[in-house]
């Protein structure tokens, strides 16, 4: 299994490389780039700031190959930008640049953890980032719960009432669900819930009138005061986001979990626990239910990606402060430093979560064996 | 389907050669033709109540997108008065009611068919050629092509969809409804490839592959003449759902107003104009056209269903 895990993991690095390179690619190709973008925003800087910053980051005023590689060099941190010629391959310690800080090395870009500034606000990505992790992740993971359990308790139930009325309208609204648009469902969802019938809020983490700017340190610290308040306020404002996030996932996961289910109902295994007397309740949550959940595993990690593109949609609508609007937000402001590392940091997290699934698969099904 | 020797396990090959063999009336061996695979998925399919029921609903929504702006032309300045601050609401004389200028909405969405219907087709042309051509050389070739090829797709599939569209159609699409299908169409083809891929793999290895070896038939000609029709079902089941996605994304993409440039209407860009309005109350403006999205993309997902089910060669007819 470590093995396993390491080669995998070894797997992931040319992915890796390529993604960034794509990333930066795209960034490059993009009419103007990051020069025009720091440019543009000479209204508010001096000409020397807008020189150093271009300094600071291998950017230069050219446009041939030569230029690009620098630039690639400076922002992946393998050269040293304050030097000049060959010696930017070696950092102000004197090591080469790309080793760790610890070993001689230099403290810029990416090998460094540097995702750059962003050219809108002039503050570091991995903090602007970071910031923003906790709203995505919030939505994200409340999303995937529902989305497991609920997918979960309707399949297996449809499956175990098979051509009943609950399996035939699940049949009929999980198709319904699975083709509904998922941005107009939640512009359709605010209208009901909002304007409508006045039950719950249609935008933000938190009530504004009660609660500083979810993110701040203000905010924490209220919320630890009073944090069973702030629990409920958060959960009230999650109802609408979590559910037109995890519609089409739902609609599409019930109806794999029946299909699982009918097909483990259907096995040997089942029949011989039946036979000896054992009680529904137990064939059906014991025998057949644990061998129904393994595709689902698989499935869920596949639709992982999915879950992060639903979040862009959802956080925009619902004016949720996670990275999914952010990105909207750094697309519109031309912001590429900040793009960059959005699409980095998002594709990690992907890669990282296939890697799991994988793991997590051959745990629960021991007839896998990965040597 | 057609081209290929009949499968013997077939019912209506091993009535045809029933029927064959005994000395049977003239009339009797007129009765028992047999039918190709193509009837035979025909006849599936139109016994499969849903797949008719969504192909009905996507021929309605293809009609609209070519008749439509013929038989309600879209005139911004034909304006009725704006009875509430919202615009109407539907009524008999303006079934969908009317934006907040008093515009039809009925006529935002006939009109917006087209543009919309088209970049899902579109689209799926692009995406559904690259990814066989991709997908059938990895697959049929192996080895080195097949290993840089399926990376290069890994690579696509690790970035999120959504993410690498937005950018694209940010940073290259001028609002131009051609610049978004093509790049929708060059993004959205690697799964596509990978599945075409997995086909091939197993198809490689089948006896009349071999066969068509051995008589000296070329690489491309097996390929695409001999394999490929083998592989449609799945191709073209996968095929159907692209074009719904596409559907759903140049709406979400113009919604955002990264898309298709406002002037040109598709329900994309309908749906766009109404943002903001639902706070004053009229949820017809963007339900409507939202409505048309999702009617087309049902029906899309029923007909794929049907075609998977009828394309299937263990299913009876």
């Amino acid at each position: 299994m470590l093995r396993f895990i390491i080669r995998r993991l070894l797997g992931i690095i040319p992915i890796f490389l390529g993604v960034i390179i794509v990333s930066f690619a795209l960034m490059q190709m993009a009419p103007g780039g990051p020069e025009a973008a720091i440019q543009g925003q000479q209204r508010r800087l001096t000409n020397e700031q807008v020189d150093s910053w271009l300094a600071r980051w291998c950017l230069q005023r050219e446009d041939d190959l030569g230029a690009l590689a620098l630039e690639f060099g400076g922002w992946a941190g393998i050269l040293n930008c304050r030097n000049q010629g060959s010696e930017m391959l070696f950092s102000e310690q004197g090591g080469l640049n790309f080793l760790p800080a610890f070993m001689g090395g230099g403290d810029n870009g990416l090998l460094h953890g540097d995702l750059g500034n962003s050219t809108n606000t002039g503050r570091s990505v991995q903090e602007m980032i970071g910031e923003r992790v906790p709203g995505t992740l919030m939505l994200t993971i409340t999303a995937l719960v529902t989305w497991v359990s609920v997918a979960v308790a309707v399949g297996v139930y449809a499956a175990v009432r098979r051509y009943s009325l609950f399996d035939h309208g699940m049949t009929f609204f999980s198709y319904v669900f699975y083709s509904l648009p998922t941005f107009w469902l939640g512009l359709m969802l605010i209208f009901l819930f909002g304007p409508l019938l006045g039950w719950l809020p249609t935008g933000g983490v938190v009530n504004p009138r009660d609660w500083p700017a979810f993110g701040s340190p203000q905010f924490w610290s209220a919320a630890g005061e009073r944090p069973l308040d702030a629990f409920l306020d958060i959960g009230r404002h999650l109802i609408l986001p979590v559910t037109t996030l995890v519609a089409v996932n739902i609609a599409a996961d019930s109806r794999f979990v029946r299909a699982s289910m009918l097909d483990a109902l259907g096995q040997d295994y089942v029949r011989t626990a039946r036979a000896k007397g054992l009680a529904t309740r137990v064939v059906v949550g014991k025998h057949a239910f644990r061998n129904a959940l393994l595709p689902l595993v698989t499935n869920v990690a596949l639709s992982l990606p999915f879950l992060f593109s639903g979040a862009v949609v959802t956080e925009t609508i619902f004016s949720w402060p996670g990275m999914g609007r952010m990105f909207i937000e750094a697309l519109g402001n031309r912001d590429y430093f900040l793009l960059m590392g959005i699409l980095l940091v998002t594709s990690m997290i992907i890669l990282l979560a296939n890697l799991v699934a994988d793991v997590v698969y051959g745990v629960v099904d021991p007839r896998i064996r990965y040597d | 389907m057609t081209g290929r020797a009949v499968d013997p396990t077939t019912e209506a090959v091993a009535a045809g050669e029933a029927g064959a063999s005994q000395p049977a009336p003239d009339d009797y061996e007129v009765s028992l033709q047999p039918l190709s695979q193509m009837q035979l998925a025909w006849r599936r399919f139109r016994r499969h109540k849903l797949a008719l029921v969504g192909s009905v609903l996507f021929g309605l929504m293809v009609l609209l997108a070519i008749f439509g702006p013929i038989i309600w032309p879209y005139d911004p300045l034909d304006i009725e008065r704006v009875t509430k601050p919202g615009g109407n609401p539907p009524s008999p004389g303006e079934i969908f009611g009317t934006d907040s200028l008093g515009r039809s909405v009925f006529e935002l969405v006939a009109n917006g068919a087209r543009l919309s219907v088209a970049i899902g087709v579109v689209t799926m042309l692009i995406a559904t050629t690259t990814g066989i051509v991709v997908g059938a050389l990895a697959g049929y070739f192996g080895g080195f092509v097949d290993s840089s090829l399926m990376r290069f797709v890994d690579l696509m599939l690790a970035i999120p969809f959504l993410f690498i569209v937005l950018v694209a159609a940010r940073f290259f699409g001028s609002g131009d409804p051609l610049v978004l299908m093509l790049i929708f169409g060059v993004l959205s083809w690697p799964g596509l490839a990978r599945l075409v891929r997995a086909l091939f793999l197993s198809l490689r290895e089948q006896e009349y592959v071999m066969a068509a070896r051995a008589v000296g038939v070329g690489h491309l000609r097996i390929a695409f003449r001999h394999m490929l029709p083998n592989a449609l079902g799945p191709i073209i089941v996968s095929a159907t759902l692209l074009v719904a996605n596409a559907i759903v994304l140049e709406a979400f993409v113009s919604f955002l107003n990264f898309g298709i440039r406002s002037s040109d209407i598709s329900w994309g860009t309908a749906l766009a104009r109404s943002q903001g309005t639902l706070i004053q109350g009229n949820w017809w403006w963007p339900f409507f056209p939202g409505m048309a999205i999702a009617v087309t993309v049902i029906g899309i997902n029923f007909m794929g269903d049907g075609i998977r089910d009828a394309l299937d060669p263990r299913a009876r007819a």
